[in-house]
């Protein structure tokens, strides 16, 4: 190795080394502090109990717990209704916006705002919106002569009204990143589809829609973990309640380790939904890689 | 009479201050930091913070939070061996899972030395035992209380109500006594838009009746415990020192609550403590019982609108199931000293406790017009503050016979399973009362049954405080 490539190697090396540390001290680390944890007997408000090593334990009391499955069906029911609609109204969005009229540059930007705000603030504004007897929606309801609804107190509307939050959050990420896309098409095929006479339609569903289709499917994965750990708008509009409508995966996850202090089981079922994003995740892209084999 | 006795006290707390003063401010340069609640047991307290330190030198500066997530950080801040606070908001149900910790500092000695300047023999003896446990004395209260009744007296008093009422029930219109009249009560009360209500109609729908139904922190725990007291149920199995919560006083009382249902605001799945106790406030409602730390606020117009709006409220005990008495569940809201402050710390925590708690403070807050849900026996049965505040009767009275709240070191279990459980039978999506009961005791069970039996009795065994010890 010459000098020049070992002065190169070492200034690789010094510039790498910060991010190293921090990668390290915040994700590397506390991943193995929790891998640690998760067979553990630790319980944070109970000193007296024998932090001992448990085996296997956690894990095999978060697969046959009755919640823990429950809370997992809830975070998919969620993720179904979210994802669906925020790529129904995201494409649907990004086709009206890519239009060349006047203003759509002001309406692109403003439509960007929900996603640019902390999840936090949107559960907050949400919360006012839905409150059952002073929130906003209800008083425009009541307005038509409708309602009252309870949104955030009824086991019936509480995850709709969460989902409603969230699409409300993450429809512009879809919008952003279709619009960019459509934007980046080549128009030829656009021309010969309008000599042959196709519809609007068949357009979109032969031409736009296959060309979309790769960054759709990193926009949907991309979203789909998001929604897969929501937390920060279910926490602030209904804390997994009523009874256990919006329970989520996060919210188990949290009750455990910070309402019952079983550090041990938390950082278990932290690991178990990691596991299984991971394989989900992973069996979507052998199933989109087998797609796109067939067809070449 | 009381106002020269308020002059004394405050001309003797003032000469004890001057001493301290002259003893060059006791513990000046000390830093006390307290981490509270943001409700009456420290809002009162919070504003005038600084008379303490010009009194003693010592700085306190004091964090409120709301109820739900404060004991999660009082556990972290007991966990940390370098403590950020000195003080700590002590809810009672809470002594014994701090205690078994280690969390807080044994009181105990420091009110037996102090007792005459604390006035130990002053306060209602269930409020120091509620801040024990194995005997040992770890808070002090700040406000002692008890669950009792809140209802809408004009309208009980209004003669066309009375008449309906015994009209349809056949029995006269007064406060409940039992939990049928209650809910008789709270069915009769609950109105349309467009109907009458005391010779007026109603522009939005009114509503018999509040209560926590809400799962988040358990709040439906804090009304369910007390009907299932008064219904004559308790927590433990007495000779294993399990979860016994399935019985038949337990189902009724569950039953009792969703039979209220009805008559409850629509969102009542939701209601938490503030929300509920806001119905009542604002006079939306006809009854509705609850931690008096909050009923206090009803005779403050800048907290209560029912004040403003001249509406009058009465107090009542909290009804039993035959209307026979029954002890009632009180609570204590407490200051606790962590155990892991420095000693002179602890000196200056000690010294902000007597001098926030002490009777000289809570009458000057009783005088002030701001309510305090008091613990001393020389303030409830002083009878011109009853006249101001009608409920202290009612406090006073209901601690004669009263017993103590849950106080185990698996507190939280308990409220976050059976607050889950209940709201889930409240919304419907548990079948039985009983179904609900068992999954939640059961919960609680499976976390208790790995210790030995000794353990589990001595957590429920409420050994008598040591400082009322003569």
């Amino acid at each position: 190795m010459g000098y020049i490539q070992r002065r190169n190697r070492r200034i690789f090396l010094i510039f790498l080394f910060p991010v190293i540390v921090a990668l390290f001290a915040t994700t590397i680390y506390p991943m193995l502090y929790a891998g640690w944890l998760s067979f553990r007997n630790y319980d944070l408000a109970k000193p007296f109990i024998p932090r001992v090593f448990v085996g296997w334990a956690n894990y095999a009391e978060v697969l046959s717990s009755g919640p823990f499955l429950h809370a997992l069906i809830t975070t998919f029911k969620l993720m179904a209704i979210t994802l669906s609609v925020q790529l129904v109204l995201g494409v649907g969005i990004a086709l009206l916006v890519t239009q060349k009229l006047r203003g759509m540059g002001l309406v692109r930007t403003l439509l960007l705002i929900p996603m640019m705000i902390s999840p936090v603030i949107v559960g907050l504004v949400w919360l006012f919106l839905y409150f059952p007897e002073l929130g906003y929606l209800n008083y425009f309801l009541s307005l038509i002569g409708l309602g009252p609804v309870s949104w955030i107190t009824s086991t019936d509307w509480a995850l709709l009204a969460i989902a409603i939050a969230d699409i409300w959050q993450w429809t512009p990420f879809v919008m952003m990143g279709t619009a960019a896309a459509l934007q980046s098409l080549s128009p030829e095929p656009y021309e010969a589809a309008r000599i042959d006479g196709n519809s609007r339609w068949d357009v979109f569903s032969r031409v736009t829609l296959p060309q979309l289709k790769p960054v759709l499917v990193s926009l949907m994965f991309l979203r789909a973990i998001d929604a897969f750990k929501i937390y920060d708008i279910i926490f602030v509009l209904t804390k997994g309640g009523p009874a256990d409508s919006t329970e989520v995966i996060s919210l188990y996850i949290y009750r455990q380790s910070f309402t019952f202090w079983r550090m041990g089981v938390g950082a278990a079922a932290s690991f178990v939904s990691l596991i299984i994003i991971s394989v989900l995740i992973t069996l979507f892209f052998k199933s989109l890689q087998r797609g796109q084999a067939s067809k070449g | 009479m009381s106002f020269m006795r308020t002059v004394a006290l405050t001309a003797a707390l003032a000469a004890g201050a001057a001493g301290a003063a002259n003893a060059e401010k006791q513990f000046e340069g000390v830093e006390l930091k307290m981490l509270g609640i943001g409700d009456t047991s420290v809002t009162r307290l919070a504003p005038i913070v600084g008379e303490f330190e010009e009194l003693t030198g010592a700085k306190v500066q004091i964090d409120m939070f709301p109820y739900p997530g404060l004991i999660d950080k009082i556990i972290i801040e007991a966990s940390s061996d370098k403590p950020s606070y000195q003080l700590l908001w002590v809810d009672s149900p809470w002594v014994g899972m701090l205690g078994e910790a280690g969390a807080l500092e044994d009181l105990t000695d420091l009110a037996k030395r102090d007792a005459e300047e604390i006035g130990l023999k002053d306060i209602v003896p269930i409020q120091l035992q509620e801040n024990t446990w194995q005997g040992r004395l770890l808070a002090f209260p700040a406000s002692g209380m008890i669950w009792s009744t809140n209802y809408r007296k004009d309208l009980y008093e209004n003669a066309d109500e009375m008449a309906n009422f015994k009209a349809k029930y056949g029995y006269d219109l007064a406060a409940p006594s039992t939990w049928a009249q209650y809910r008789d009560q709270a069915e009769f009360f609950t109105r349309k838009a467009g109907d009458t209500l005391a010779g007026e109609t109603l522009e939005k729908d009114f509503y018999g009746n509040a209560q926590a139904f809400s799962r988040v922190a358990g709040a439906i725990t804090h009304d369910y415990f007390p009907i299932m007291r008064a219904f004559g149920g308790d927590y433990w199995d007495p000779g294993t020192g399990l979860c016994a919560m399935t019985g038949e006083a337990h189902v009724k009382a569950a039953e009792f609550m969703k039979s209220l249902v009805p008559s409850n605001p629509p969102d009542y799945l939701g209601l938490m403590w503030d929300l509920r106790t806001g119905y009542m406030e604002r006079g939306e409602t006809a009854l509705s019982s609850y931690w008096s730390v909050r009923t206090v606020r009803l005779t403050n117009p800048a907290e209560a609108m029912v004040a403003e709006k001249g509406l009058v409220v009465g107090y009542a005990p909290s009804p039993t199931a035959d209307g026979a008495p029954q002890p009632t569940y009180t609570g204590a809201l407490s200051f606790g000293i962590n155990s892991k402050a420095s000693d002179k710390e602890k000196e200056a925590a000690w010294a902000f406790i007597k001098w926030g708690t002490s009777e000289a403070m809570m009458r000057r807050f009783a005088e002030e017009g701001s309510g305090v849900s008091q613990f001393r026996k020389s303030i409830l049965s002083d009878p011109d503050l009853q006249a101001k505040y009608p409920y202290y009767g009612v406090l006073l009275s209901a601690q004669e016979n009263a017993k103590r709240r849950i106080f185990h070191p698996f507190y939280q279990d308990v409220e976050e399973n059976f607050g889950i459980e209940l709201n889930k039978y409240m919304a419907g999506e548990t079948e039985t009362a009983l179904e609900a009961l068992t999954t939640a005791c059961n919960a609680v069970n499976s976390r208790l049954k790995i210790f030995p039996e000794e353990m589990r009795l001595r957590w429920i065994d409420d050994v008598p405080a040591d400082v009322l010890k003569d």
